[in-house]
């Protein structure tokens, strides 16, 4: 079966995420930050790693870094809303989340979703990032 | 009062005249006085020589017979033409030649200066030695030829003069107008000149040096002074000009702010949105799935779904417009100004140990950017290049600059083409990074800085911003020695981007 870590800060993203991929066939584990996420990734493994990318604490382009450097094989998923977002501390202007996107594709990301994406685009592009050998059995 | 102007060569006339007016009668009698003394000094010296030869003959010859022939001895000195009267006084009686009338004898008067009496007639006596008696020769000679010798000679004197004074004068007028010519062309020109037409020139073609020397240093001053005038007039003229781009720019320029910060504002909430919107969608889906068929919430969730679908089109809506206004529009601008507004902005928020020297090329040439990107763009630079010099202190550099590709070091690694570019360089003074730093600084979220001083995103910004400016970028660093960022801009035309948008225009913003 293939497994999926979620990592989203907004509680209903992840309920709604894990349902789809349970109902799609995958394994999934939700988590709410990214060291949550890590803990997880490194405790079970995955296949397949969703996280947004502007979260509190570390953000999903460190994240996607982090997992690249530790789980070179682990497939990624970076989805955000799309728009823009002012970090805090951050002058002089806001950033477009399509900089982070770029940024998380930089830092190698396999794919960049922008919210709200259909179900069947999630899905597929799963499917396809997975279907080569499995993790697990 | 008004003085009487009066020109140069009638002046010169006027003084010529006045001077012979003076000097001609002086000389006209003079002359005159001369010829006279001497012709009556002739006159008078030829008179005596007759008088006393012709006393010498009769002193001589004194053996006369009878009166008549003393009166014919008298005739004959009629005779010999000189002499009109002719008397001989012995003792009481008075003998008198018979070519002349008796009575005539009567207005003899004795003359001691030529024509004294003022009877036209010269007398004079001779006293013979005659024996016995006193006898006294008496002539009268005609005064007439030679007073109208004199006459005839004060006529050609007179003549001469009137000659001499009528070429004078036109010598004079000539030589005024030599001198006036030259002058005259000149105050002409001058006129012109003075009445607005400043290219005329002031040649003077004279041969004399001061009127030569006065025209050329004329001249000198006029072209120095057009030259002044016109560079002047261009300098107005090129001040305007960038006076009115300036203008147009900053308009342009507070536009794309405007629509900025509309879009930045609207992509925030969308971003907001979509967040909610994702959960949202996907829930009917899964309920949708769950439920019966035959289920009568079925078509209401339908609904929702569609009333959902509306709103991430809204949300879609938005995001065109804030990309549109932030991401697709750019301008061609001489980016200067742009820079030193970054700048303000950056010497607010460093300390006062890191000095900031700036060396900006006004009209180096325009870009085509997003002001507010090249704005971020110089905030991120030289907020690196502080936070670089945060412990030590130091300098930082940043200047703009037109620069030929071919003569930039980096310009063949970096991929320039044989071109101009606008080369905006940020240097510090600061620790600088060392090889594999240097290797990783345009990945997001990479930062050397402390936890709490900066978000990392800086340089992968930049990088972004540079991209989308078609630039290049050029890091050198040495641990210790400071790090310089080039950033190379091609040079894009207002009437590029001006006809590009007007493209735009026409297809209408009717999303």
């Amino acid at each position: 079966m293939t497994r999926v870590i979620i990592i989203d800060d907004e509680e209903d993203i992840r309920i709604v995420l894990k349902e789809i991929f349970v109902r799609a066939g995958f394994e999934a584990q939700v988590a709410s930050n990214a060291s949550d996420g890590m803990d997880l990734l490194r405790e079970h493994g995955a296949d397949l790693v969703v996280t947004d990318v502007i979260m509190p604490g570390k953000n999903g382009v460190d994240t996607v870094y982090d997992i690249r450097m530790e789980f070179p094989n682990t497939k990624i998923i970076v989805i955000s809303g799309g728009g823009n977002v002012t970090p805090a501390n951050y002058e002089p202007a806001s950033i477009k989340t399509t900089a982070y996107l770029a940024s998380a594709e930089a830092v190698g990301a396999d794919l960049t979703l922008t919210k709200p994406f259909d179900r069947e685009d999630l899905i597929s592009a799963a499917r396809e990032l997975t279907a080569g050998p499995k993790l697990t059995n | 009062m008004k003085r009487s102007l009066k020109s140069l060569s009638s002046r010169v006339v006027i003084a010529a005249l006045i001077i012979h007016a003076v000097l001609l009668p002086i000389l006209f009698y003079g002359l005159l006085t001369v010829v006279r003394h001497s012709e009556e000094e002739m006159f008078v010296d030829q008179v005596r020589i007759f008088s006393r030869v012709f006393a010498d003959t009769m002193d001589t010859d004194l053996e006369f017979d009878s009166e008549a022939e003393l009166i014919a001895h008298l005739d004959s000195a009629i005779l010999g033409g000189t002499c009109m009267f002719a008397a001989l006084e012995l003792g009481d009686r008075l003998l008198v030649s018979s070519l002349m009338q008796p009575e005539d004898a009567e207005h003899y008067a004795e003359d001691f200066r030529f024509g004294e009496n003022d009877d036209g007639v010269y007398y004079t006596s001779a006293p013979l030695q005659f024996p016995e008696q006193m006898a006294i020769l008496k002539f009268g000679f005609d005064e007439g030829p030679t007073t109208a010798r004199i006459e005839s000679a004060r006529g050609t004197i007179l003549f001469i003069i009137i000659g001499y004074l009528v070429v004078s004068l036109s010598l004079v007028t000539f030589l005024a107008n030599i001198v006036t010519g030259p002058l005259q062309r000149l105050r002409r020109v001058s006129r012109e000149i003075a009445s607005g037409d400043y290219g005329r020139k002031l040649s003077v073609d004279s041969n004399i040096l001061e009127i030569n020397e006065l025209g050329s240093n004329l001249e000198n001053m006029r072209s120095a002074l057009v030259g002044v005038n016109a560079r002047l007039q261009q300098e107005i003229a090129d001040r305007e000009a960038a006076q009115a781009e300036q203008r147009k720019v900053e308009g342009h320029m507070r536009h794309m702010q405007r629509l900025q910060s509309i879009g930045t504002l609207a992509g925030g909430v969308a971003h907001e949105f979509n967040n909610v919107l994702l959960p949202i969608l996907m829930y009917i889906d899964l309920a949708l799935e769950d439920l019966p068929t035959d289920s009568p919430t079925r078509s209401k969730l339908e609904r929702v779904m569609r009333l959902a679908n509306r709103a991430k089109n809204l949300s879609q809506q938005i995001l065109t417009f804030g990309r549109r206004s932030t991401e697709v529009t750019q301008v061609a601008l001489d980016v200067a100004p742009v820079i030193e507004e970054a700048l303000s902005m950056v010497r607010a928020m460093v300390p006062a140990n890191i000095e900031i020297r700036t060396d900006i090329e006004h009209q180096a040439g325009t870009i085509v950017c997003d002001p507010a990107e090249i704005q971020q763009l110089v905030v991120n630079l030289c907020s690196n290049a502080y936070h670089s010099m945060l412990k030590g202190g130091g300098h930082m550099t940043v200047s703009l600059k037109l620069v030929d590709s071919a003569d930039e070091l980096s310009g063949r690694h970096l991929g320039l083409s044989d071109d101009e570019y606008l080369r905006l360089r940020v240097a510090d003074t600061g620790v600088g990074m060392d090889p594999p730093t240097l290797q990783r600084i345009f990945e997001p979220f990479f930062t050397k800085r402390e936890v709490g001083q900066g978000t990392g995103l800086g340089l992968s910004v930049v990088h972004g911003i540079v991209e989308r400016h078609d630039g290049k970028i050029n890091v050198s660093s040495e641990v210790n020695g400071g790090t310089t960022v080039d950033i190379y801009f091609p040079l894009g035309s207002l009437r590029e981007i001006l006809s590009q948008e007007e493209h735009e225009n026409d297809q209408g913003y009717h999303h």
